[in-house]
């Protein structure tokens, strides 16, 4: 935390809560940073009101539900200037897992300026407060006039805020053993994973800002091309929020019969499906299905 | 001279949107009016256009207090029309699953009693006590509220003795905080004061609302599907229904408490019982076109899902009848004759999950 400001005689920031049609997962968290000493947002200087003419930052969660629109961009405004705002959980930056749907008028900064977000779903306590600390600095640059620090460097992800061995944070993508079948798109609820044909292979891409966490597409990966990692430490600036992308591209290789360009088989593919390769199944990856065909009929006249 | 007033969240305490029109004669209620929809976010629409396997995660964010109990219940319909067989094994772990959640979800409610009867400390102390719960779904799934723990054929988690051994640790840890806030909510004489005889919803009400889960065994009605029509792994295990017949505020706080309590011992049972074998199918079984019931007690009570398929991976149909939906209407009866400063405890003693009735 900076310090120019920890002047103990300031009054604390008020935090406003507005929940926009959240599942509320997000805001029994926010509860749990105002209830639970461990996570305690008044160690920054903050406190949550309920009135919103005495808050600095807003904290909205949910996809914004056409319902609840007005109401919310109406208590939002009610909020002065200078105020900061944080989206916590994915839902008010893309919808989340309600993407698409009729009754969601989001994403929230389709109507008002986002400043912070911070993805999970929900994300930890201890996530959230990493956001809050954020928005902190940049309220105070804008009550004093001042450009905004460059992003702060996170809290440390380890010590009081450890997260157990196995939390699930974002998705990694190993494109050497991706075989392209597209099931972690098929399964993903949010829409989060995206594959692109292009010169150079097929291109993957998943948005953390979409994703639910759920780790479902790397439960259905046959080759452990996608897996979970425990970095839940995400919170960032909204203008960064379509930086945080995991992306690869499986490259396209030429059939070593006809020259089609064809996606390689990874090992770890060979190893589910024969659990021993020979070098003649080995061979047989550089080819295109086509000319594998003709490779198996021309064995049998050998 | 009758007037109606309007009460949004902010005024009853709820960590969720929900306004009530009330009629009131001075200060005393005689009629109330709920009106909902600020969470609805389509999700009948939205699961139609998922597969069954997007619907898993979705589900689970129909609410996130209740969240285990959507998917588990959902893959229990797709299992039927299936006719697969999860393992043994799966069925204690789910659970397992839902027995964690329950005791979250219910601590959570006390705690909101606590804050709006103006107890803070012990509202900070119930959620430190949850707070235990919370790290060991943590620890164990890897997220303090959607468990991500169910997939068509069983669970996508398993326990390996140190997880177990840790969980079992974790279970008796949360014995005497639990017993302790039975003690002062049963006990304590001005929690008594402010919630003895506050809300009361008589038996005969309690049968004519057709009230589920908590509210109803508060009221005296016995009503719990783990005993009724036991599922999964149920039937193996002892299940000690709470009850009790003053159908006020505290009887129902008190129920939500002892049943915490329980789910202690229903996950003691199942960490015993537990056979070695895999947690999950490790196939990608075909769904056929069918359709199926599935029926299993959420922390609110009784949760119903109706699926229809076509034999593609699009559910044809798919509906859900959510436990807080059928205890709405008792609030009318509760709060009949009671003042308006009473709304806001009125209205979380039947725990409201307004994400699972808006959806």
């Amino acid at each position: 935390m900076e310090t120019a400001h920890n002047d103990t005689s300031e009054p604390p920031l008020g935090l406003f809560r507005i929940n926009a049609g959240s599942c509320n997962g997000c805001d029994v968290e926010l509860a749990a940073t105002a209830a639970v000493s461990r996570f305690d947002v008044e160690r920054l200087g903050c406190r949550y009101t309920e009135s919103p003419g005495e808050a600095a930052i807003v904290l909205i969660t949910g996809p914004l539900t056409a319902r609840v629109r007005e109401k919310a961009l109406r208590l939002h405004g009610a909020v002065p200037e200078p105020k900061v705002t944080v989206a916590v959980g994915v839902c008010p930056v893309s919808g989340g897992v309600f993407r698409d749907s009729y009754a969601v008028a989001g994403p929230v900064d389709a109507y008002l300026p986002v400043d912070v977000n911070v993805p999970g779903c929900p994300p930890r306590p201890q996530a959230i407060v990493a956001g809050i600390a954020e928005a902190v600095l940049l309220w105070k640059a804008r009550r004093d006039g001042v450009p905004p620090p460059t992003a702060g460097s996170l809290p440390e992800s380890g010590g009081e805020n450890a997260a157990p061995a196995g939390v699930r944070g974002r998705m990694r993508f190993n494109a050497a053993a991706c075989v392209g079948c597209r099931m972690c798109a098929h399964v993903c609820a949010g829409s989060a994973i995206r594959f692109d044909e292009e010169e150079a292979g097929l291109r993957f891409t998943l948005w953390h800002n979409s994703c639910a966490f759920c780790a479902l597409c790397a439960h259905y990966c046959r080759t452990g091309a996608l897996a979970v990692t425990e970095e839940w430490q995400l919170a960032h600036r909204h203008e960064e929020q379509y930086r945080l992308v995991e992306q690869g591209v499986v490259p396209r290789l030429p059939c070593a019969g006809c020259g089609e360009p064809l996606l390689p088989v990874p090992p770890e593919l060979l190893r589910v499906a024969f659990r021993e390769t020979s070098p003649e199944i080995a061979r047989l990856t550089a080819l295109c299905p086509e000319c594998r065909q003709k490779e198996s009929i021309g064995g049998t006249r050998r | 001279m009758s007037r109606t007033i309007t009460l949004g969240p902010r005024e009853v305490g709820l960590e969720e949107p929900m306004y009530f029109r009330v009629e009131v004669e001075g200060e005393t209620v005689t009629g109330l009016d709920v009106v909902a929809g600020q969470v609805h976010r389509g999700m009948e629409h939205l699961v139609m256009k998922r597969n069954l396997y997007q619907n898993i995660t979705l589900l689970e964010r129909l609410c996130s207090l209740c969240s285990n109990s959507h998917p588990s219940t959902f893959c229990t319909a797709v299992e039927e029309i299936a006719g697969i067989c999860i393992p043994a094994r799966a069925e204690y772990l789910r659970a397992i699953a839902d027995e964690i959640k329950r005791i979250s979800s219910h601590l959570f409610n006390c705690a909101v009693i606590a804050h709006i009867v103006g107890r803070g400390t012990l509202f900070r102390g119930v959620m430190e006590t949850r707070e235990i719960m919370q790290e060991t779904k943590e620890a164990i799934y890897g997220n303090r509220m959607d468990l991500a723990a169910n997939c068509i054929g069983g669970v996508r988690y398993d326990l390996a003795p140190e997880s177990a051994a840790f969980l079992g640790r974790e279970m008796e840890r949360m014995k005497a905080p639990l017993d302790e806030l039975y003690r002062i909510y049963a006990t304590d004489a001005d929690l008594t004061a402010r919630t003895e005889g506050v809300g009361v919803l008589p038996r005969r009400d309690a049968v004519a609302c057709a009230v589920v889960g908590p509210v109803a065994r508060a009221s005296g009605v016995a009503y719990d599907v783990r005993t009724k029509s036991p599922y999964g792994a149920y039937d193996r295990l002892r299940v000690e229904v709470a009850g009790e017949g003053a159908g006020d505020v505290r009887a129902r706080t008190l129920v939500r408490l002892r049943e915490a309590r329980e789910s202690v011992s229903l996950i003691e049972q199942c960490l015993a019982q537990m056979p070695a074998e895999p947690a999950c199918l490790d196939t990608l079984p075909e769904i056929p076109a069918g359709e199926a019931i599935a029926k299993s007690e959420a922390p609110r009570g009784e949760l119903i899902y109706y699926l229809n398929t076509d034999g593609t991976d699009m559910p044809a149909r798919l509906k859900w009848r959510v436990p807080s939906y059928m205890n709405w209407d008792a609030l009318a009866v509760m709060l009949k004759g009671e003042k308006v400063s009473a709304i806001p405890l009125v209205v979380n003693s039947i725990d409201p999950c307004i994400s699972c009735t808006d959806r």
